[in-house]
């Protein structure tokens, strides 16, 4: 009996399996999409993304979504941009091999900074936006922002130093520390390298030599003597040696140490700084004026705009190497995707080219028709070979005071060469009102301009933010609370002042960012506090000098000494013991010149280097 | 972005809360649908088990059924795995035992699956072959580049003959020693007797 292998009457159930399957896919294909485009939305941005509704156009490999807000991730109760209507034109062949490639989105409808009706929900988990929101938070925290104190003056008297709070005196300990470690190594060198017991034996060679006569050795003893002289004065010519390299060791480690003797005046001027902040003065510093005016609100703009060129790095890395993204939620574990990226094919995720059509009305100087595209915008850059171009333009004509100019540049292309700059301008717009930290006035800008350029080469990062008013208004923020004499003086200054202009700049590497900030306030808030009370902040700064001095001198001056003795020996105790190398080292020439004498004169001896 | 796999939290969300909504939330049903359901499942192992279909039958339909089990469900290769069920001419209810049987396994050894596959996709000799699938239509559905899904189609591949060859002797040992006895048995005649599932379906909310 042959072997039935096909169930043929199953063909109907499972066609009928096959249908069901396809209606589901069909029934829930948009808002399973929708749901997933939001959840995927939000973990890449960190931030709260809505879709209103989205529509699935099969035959024109279309997408459009409608009422699209993503929340500020900076500002949960605003959002960053709100479209009305987005259309994702997709390449239906690379949608085949599962990737979306864009080639046409249009957004319409677009506004920026709305307020939204409910907070957005904090993004939860530990993605990679809100591990980059954590970092670019702490990197914030790390500049060193003064307050302006405008404390009255007669709180100076009392001032209490507690010697364990002072980084000069923590800095002495660790120097200390740290001498003595150096004092036992070259100890422990001296010893290894045993200098004396070399000097000795030689010298035993020497002397025994001197009392001998190469004519009763007879041609054997005198070669043997010669060995021996030779090997000897090997042994000096290693002691030497081993003395150069450890003149090389004392001089780097006291280079090291003194190095750490001038951290110490560093950590002085920082004990002042602190002790002075102890007592609250006023500082006169223009620049520290302006840090104060204007630093939080500065280093706010440049951490957004690292927030996001750092998640532009992240979604969009260099290169051709396969690479690695988590896998899809599901009951299983996740796993891992990994993708294979290959040349002249298409990446995973492209823009070939986007379009944001956006009007802005009424009677705003602002008013007008803009444009603003995005080109090349996409998970491999490598692949694409270009760079990724944002820019903006107006497309129909409006106030010639007013605008709005956006560019940037993501070249990703190359990995050893990544660059990222932004630069955003901003002319006639109402500036949003700006908060004084530790001052009880607010600053409302006006009308007026706005610029922020920023740029990241590898590591290192450029950022200039300005800010330029000519209408600018002054509120107290007392509510009802007298001001002080201090708050007073500068409050007469400033309340005068309709110009405004503002000038922050960020520089140098991502770990250690330098921030300086001026403003026109700074120079006019400094003189009139130098002049009305300057005499009596020098004093209280004097004061508090002698008081850091008195309280540090008893832990510096016996490391200074320490450091010196330490030095002092060492460069001793080297040239002692290089002198007795030398004076062995010549004894022992003369015998060999005296012993090689002896011998036949056709016979040669090597030269020894010495 | 839109694979098949994330239906998963569909069918969780999507399909069965409301079911569930009819019933009171902490009611007799809470315990009822997992004891009928285990009760189907019995009914279903016996069934199989005496079922006219030869040892090699039942075991051709676990060694298939086990990778429904093994291998992460919503994905392509078990839409082919299942359609082979149906129309080979194997044991469905042994391919449903099987999956049953391999689901909880397929869970615990998801971290071996993970290493596997990992170490599959990142061999350095299979690259160019990983590149060309990557980049060939219709293929990146399979979500052959998760490493879950290559390592554990790979291990259902490696485990399917030592599957088939143990599942025959077992159900043929069954057979020839208890498989009279337990027919015979009360425990029997009340589980292939019992209503109660079909009872529950008659009530259970739609």
């Amino acid at each position: 009996m042959a072997v039935k292998i096909f169930r043929w009457k199953a063909i109907g159930p499972l066609l009928l399996f096959l249908l069901i399957i396809a209606i589901l896919v069909w029934l829930f294909a948009e808002p399973f999409a929708k749901d997933t485009t939001e959840e995927v939305g939000t973990e890449l941005l960190g931030t709260q993304v809505d879709i209103g509704k989205l529509d699935i156009r099969a035959d024109e490999a279309a997408v459009d979504l409608h009422l699209l807000e993503i929340a500020d991730p900076f500002n949960v109760s605003k959002n960053l941009v709100e479209a009305e209507e987005i259309r994702l034109k997709l390449n239906p062949l690379a949608l085949a091999e599962k990737k979306l490639v864009v080639e046409n989105l249009r957004l319409g409808g677009v506004k920026f900074g709305t307020v939204r009706k409910t907070p957005a929900k904090p993004v939860e988990g530990d993605g990679f936006a809100s591990q980059t929101l954590r970092s670019v938070r702490e990197w914030a925290q790390q500049f060193d922002v003064p307050l302006l104190k405008l404390t009255p003056i007669d709180t100076v008297k009392q001032l209490v130093l507690n010697p364990t709070q002072l980084t000069t005196v923590k800095t002495a300990q660790a120097l200390a520390a740290r001498t003595d470690s150096a004092r036992k190594a070259l100890e422990q060198s001296f010893q290894q390298l045993n200098v004396e017991q070399t000097v000795d034996s030689a010298r035993a060679l020497a002397t025994r030599l001197e009392a001998t006569d190469p004519r009763k050795l007879g041609v054997d003893g005198t070669r043997k003597a010669i060995e021996d002289v030779r090997a000897s004065l090997k042994q000096l010519d290693a002691a030497k040696q081993g003395l150069a390299n450890l003149e090389r060791q004392v001089k780097g480690g006291a280079g090291s140490l003194t190095a750490g003797l001038q951290s110490l005046d560093e950590a002085r001027k920082k004990d002042y700084t602190f002790a002075r902040s102890l007592l609250q003065l006023p500082t006169f510093s223009a620049p520290e004026i302006g840090e104060a005016f204007f630093g939080k609100v500065s280093i706010d703009r440049f951490q957004q705009a690292l927030y996001y060129t750092e998640l532009a790095r992240k979604y969009m890395p260099p290169g051709l190497l396969p690479k690695e993204d988590p896998g899809p939620e599901r009951l299983r574990a996740s796993g891992v995707n990994v993708r294979f990226p290959k040349e002249h094919d298409w990446p995973k995720f492209l823009v070939q080219l986007g379009k944001v059509d956006l009007e802005i009305g009424g009677d705003s100087p602002l008013r007008g028709a803009y444009e603003a595209a995005v080109q090349g915008l996409t998970s491999d850059p490598s692949l694409y070979g270009k760079p990724t171009v944002v820019r903006t333009s107006r497309t129909a004509e409006g106030s010639a005071i007013a605008g709005i100019e956006v560019a940037a540049f993501i070249d990703h292309v190359n990995p050893q060469r990544m660059r990222d700059s932004a630069s955003a301008r901003l002319r006639g717009v109402e500036l949003p009102t700006l908060d004084l930290p530790g001052l009880p006035f607010r600053l409302n800008p006006g009308r007026g301009a706005a610029r922020l350029d920023f740029a990241l080469r590898n590591d290192q990062l450029a950022g200039r933010w300005s800010l330029s008013s000519n209408q600018v208004a002054w509120a107290l923020d007392s509510a009802g609370r007298k001001l002080n004499t201090l708050e007073g003086l500068v409050w007469r200054v400033v309340s005068g002042l309709k110009d405004l202009s503002v000038d922050a700049r960020v520089s140098g590497g991502l770990r250690s960012p330098k921030l300086a900030v001026s403003s026109n306030l700074d120079r006019a808030i400094a003189d009139r506090l130098q002049a009305v009370i300057g005499e009596e902040v020098a004093k209280a700064e004097k004061m508090v000098r002698a008081k850091v001095d008195s309280a540090v001198a008893k832990r510096v001056e016996p490391v200074r000494k320490q450091i010196l003795a330490v030095r002092s020996e060492a460069e001793t105790r080297l040239g002692l013991e290089r002198k007795q190398v030398e004076d062995v080292e010549r004894e022992l020439q003369g015998e060999l010149k005296r012993l090689s004498g002896g011998l036949a004169p056709d016979i040669k001896l090597p030269k020894i280097g010495i | 972005m839109l694979g098949m796999a994330s239906f998963a939290s569909l069918r969780m969300t999507g399909l069965q809360a409301p079911r569930l909504t009819a019933l009171p939330r902490y009611g007799l049903a809470a315990y009822i649908a997992p004891m009928l359901a285990l009760l189907k499942l019995i009914q279903s192992i016996i069934k199989t088990l005496h079922s006219e279909g030869t040892p090699g039958q039942v075991a051709a339909g676990m060694a298939l059924g086990a990778a429904l089990g093994l291998t992460p469900l919503l994905n392509v290769h078990n839409l082919l795995v299942f359609s082979l069920i149906v129309m080979l001419n194997v044991s469905f209810g042994g391919g449903m035992l099987g999956w049953a049987l391999f689901v909880p396994l397929g869970f615990m050894l998801d971290p071996v699956f993970h290493a596997i596959g990992l170490g599959l996709l990142q061999a350095t000799s299979l690259r160019g072959l990983w590149t060309s699938m990557y980049n060939t239509p219709l293929v990146p559905y399979t979500n052959f580049n998760n490493t879950i899904v290559l390592g554990s189609v790979v291990g259902w591949l490696a485990l399917a003959v030592p599957i088939f060859f143990a599942s025959r002797w077992a159900v043929a040992r069954y057979r020839a020693t208890i498989g009279a006895r337990v027919q015979r048995s009360k425990f029997y005649q009340a589980i292939m007797a019992s209503k109660a599932y079909n009872i529950y379906r008659l009530f259970r909310p739609e």
